[in-house]
């Protein structure tokens, strides 16, 4: 019985996984096979210095998008639990559209936005810094602008989650507390924060897999310039594997990413349940 | 499941004859042509399906650069590859070590009538490798300076040719640049994209070839100080106002043809944009295009050339059919080159640039000499379109260009990190 699960898990995960290991100490070029060339690759990544970089650079918009798209979430949905009816279904519908477009439309339209000569966004930019700016374009606009637009993209989703979360708090414990003269604040640090610590711990967790693996975005927002200041992981293996016919290479800078998201993420949600006890 | 059988066999034996009798030679075709010259590469595919009943040519156009040669590699992997692709000549040197390219033989070649002599010579030596020849090159092309006669004339630089004058030499073409200025009637004499790593490459390895200078040099990448003269060069047009601050190539374009800018450097590709609005009268003054004038030293100019070539496939390679329709095709498309010309491409076969037709032709006329003293990209793995030298010219040379960086800086950064991918 368990036969069809096995297949699947093997050739659709398993089977790839393994291959990216055994890649990564070949000098295979994009298509086909290589030489052994034991840690070879590995050793020439920690003589890179782009690889270093790239590794700052996946760290930094980690830090830019992780615990500000939590916690817009949360506050977003905060809000929006206490609409009613259709109101409610509109307001989720509006902040959930941005999560269904594809990535290219979402960088099309910042880019438009935030254009230069004619982005409607320079407006507010030329407030602030009495000029327009090539935001990505500039070493350091470039990668918090992407972080902004990651969030605007990726926000409906977790603010989902969390209204799930929201509406399983039984309002009974509300009542209570209002009857015991609780303030609102003191209803969210009591009541509504450790029973939706759970799902704060899953949209973190999810997150930061997700965000540890940034492509799209900088792929088509900077390329990773000006001056590498927002080349990632994810990029280094397009290029090494795709544009300079390094598959084995690629594949050892995709190992080091897989290990990175393994550890951070399996020792992220340990320390988030420890706190849940 | 028998019946199912015996009527599938059926209906393929009906079918049969009617295949035979239009044996027709279906051919796919990519191209990454989207601009002004892919209309005319439209144009000419039509044209050729349209006399020739017995050959159907399918074509697509891929997104330029990175995508398209990647796409390429992984198609070929997996048998799904065209039959016929255009590919540029400076990625040969990236392409044939890797076994993407199926060279052709002589006696293929022979068979479709396509000789050597017939084309441009460094053209042809670009794509051929321990004598195998891998592509058949298509046409030069290059950049060239676009200007605006009205506004030439009104500053004092045009001679009565029609053509410019006084912009040799540097300090000539920087005090022209002041004079045009002076004149108030537009917002940058000179229009450049620079933001745009591939464009500014193509000016960057001019202004290095003027100065005699390689951009490799055995396994030396960009030695001495020519680089950072090039790149100050650029620098100081942006910095004292002359080009436009971090443009897109589509606003740089804009700036000149709305009349904003005097002069444009872009490649002879967007020639057909300046005719085609010239002709609809929206253009709203004279144009014309010069080869870039020499301005550190020696007349030199970035050129590349698109060619055409067959995807190499081990899992499922061409068929020998298939094969001499694309040679056909190849030949054809050569033959008729003159209307790939008024894309604004100095076509690769010498008959047809030899023709009455083509020396006639405006501005290809002006600006075909430059093919004489065209510089290719350096011969190296790291060379040519969309690779690590344009992605290193994107990521150091583009912000310096724009103040962001120090040139020495940028140039230094440039040589480290193209020296760890050697």
């Amino acid at each position: 019985m368990i036969a069809p699960f096995l297949i699947a898990y093997a050739t659709v995960f398993a089977y790839p996984v393994y291959k990216m290991f055994a890649l990564s100490f070949t000098d295979a070029p994009l298509v086909g096979e290589g030489q052994w060339v034991g840690f070879d690759n590995y050793i020439r990544l920690f003589h890179q210095k782009l690889f270093y970089t790239s590794v700052w650079n996946t760290g930094y918009f980690v830090v830019l998008t992780v615990i500000p798209n939590t916690l817009i979430g949360l506050g977003l949905a905060l809000m929006v639990v206490r609409l009613k009816g259709w109101m409610q279904s509109l307001i989720l519908v509006l902040f959930f559209i941005p999560y269904i477009l594809p990535v290219s439309v979402v960088t099309q339209i910042w880019k438009w936005v935030l254009d230069q000569q004619f982005g409607i966004a320079q407006f507010i930019i030329e407030a602030f810094t009495g000029g327009r700016v090539s935001v990505f374009r500039d070493p350091i606009w470039a990668m918090p602008m992407v972080a902004l637009v990651t969030v605007w993209w990726t926000n409906g989703f977790n603010l989902l989650l969390f209204i799930a979360g929201l509406r399983n708090i039984p309002h009974d414990y509300y009542e209570a507390a209002m009857l015991d003269g609780a303030t609102r604040w003191q209803c969210f640090k009591r009541i509504t924060w450790p029973l939706i610590w759970p799902v704060t711990a899953l949209v973190l967790t999810l997150q930061l897999i997700l965000q540890l693996k940034i492509f799209d975005q900088v792929y088509l927002l900077t390329e990773g310039g000006p001056f590498n200041s927002t080349y990632v992981l994810l990029q280094l293996v397009y290029r090494e594997a795709f544009r300079s016919n390094h598959g084995g290479l690629g594949s050892a800078v995709a190992v080091i990413l897989f290990v990175i998201i393994v550890v951070v993420s399996v020792l992220q949600y340990q320390l988030l349940r420890v706190r849940e006890r | 499941m028998r019946k199912l059988l015996k009527l599938a066999v059926s209906a393929a034996i009906a079918l049969l004859p009617s295949a035979a009798a239009f044996a027709q030679t279906d051919i796919t075709w990519w191209d990454f042509l989207s601009g002004g010259d892919g209309v005319r590469m439209k144009a000419l595919i039509k044209e050729f399906n349209d006399t020739h009943p017995d050959i159907k040519i399918n074509a697509t156009t891929l997104e330029w650069g990175v995508p398209f040669y990647t796409k390429v590699q992984t198609s070929a992997a997996v048998g799904q590859q065209p039959d016929i692709m255009t590919y540029h000549m400076s990625r040969y040197p990236l392409a044939v070590p890797t076994g993407i390219l199926r060279p052709f033989t002589d006696e293929e070649l022979a068979s479709a009538g396509i000789k050597k002599e017939n084309y441009v010579d460094a053209a042809w030596k670009q794509a051929t490798f321990d004598n195998k020849v891998y592509g058949i090159p298509f046409d030069v092309h290059s950049i060239v300076l676009y200007y605006n006669k009205t506004i030439l004339k009104e500053a004092g630089l045009l001679g009565d040719d029609g053509l410019p004058k006084g912009l040799d030499g540097l300090d000539n073409f920087n005090a022209a640049l002041d004079k045009i200025k002076a004149t108030g009637k537009v917002e940058y004499p000179l229009s450049l994209h620079t933001d745009e790593g591939g464009s500014m490459w193509r000016v960057f390895y001019t202004l290095l070839s003027q100065q005699g200078a390689k951009f490799i040099d055995g396994d030396q990448i960009l030695p001495g100080d020519a680089g950072v003269k090039a790149l100050k060069t650029m620098a100081n047009w942006v910095s004292s106002g002359y080009s436009p601050k971090l443009i897109s190539y589509e606003a740089s374009i804009a700036l000149f043809t709305s009349g904003k800018a005097a002069m444009h450097v872009n490649g002879v590709w967007e020639v057909p944009t300046m005719t085609d609005l010239a002709k609809k009268g929206e253009l709203g003054f004279e144009w014309g295009a010069i080869e870039i004038p020499n301005l550190l030293g020696a007349q030199a100019t970035w050129a590349d050339s698109h060619s055409f070539a067959v995807p190499n496939s081990e899992s499922k390679p061409i068929t020998p059919e298939k094969l001499k329709a694309v040679l056909q095709v190849i030949a054809w498309m050569n033959e008729h080159s003159i209307s790939w010309a008024s894309a604004g491409h100095i076509p690769a076969y010498k008959p047809v640039t030899d023709s009455k037709e083509f020396k006639e032709m405006q501005p290809n006329a002006t600006y075909a000499k430059l093919a004489d003293t065209a510089v290719f990209d350096p011969v190296s793995k790291l060379a040519g379109v969309a690779g690590p030298i344009y992605e290193a010219t994107q990521n150091f040379v583009v912000p310096a260009l724009n103040g962001q960086l120090d040139p020495e800086d940028a140039i230094d950064q440039m040589r480290e990190e193209l020296q760890s991918q050697q």
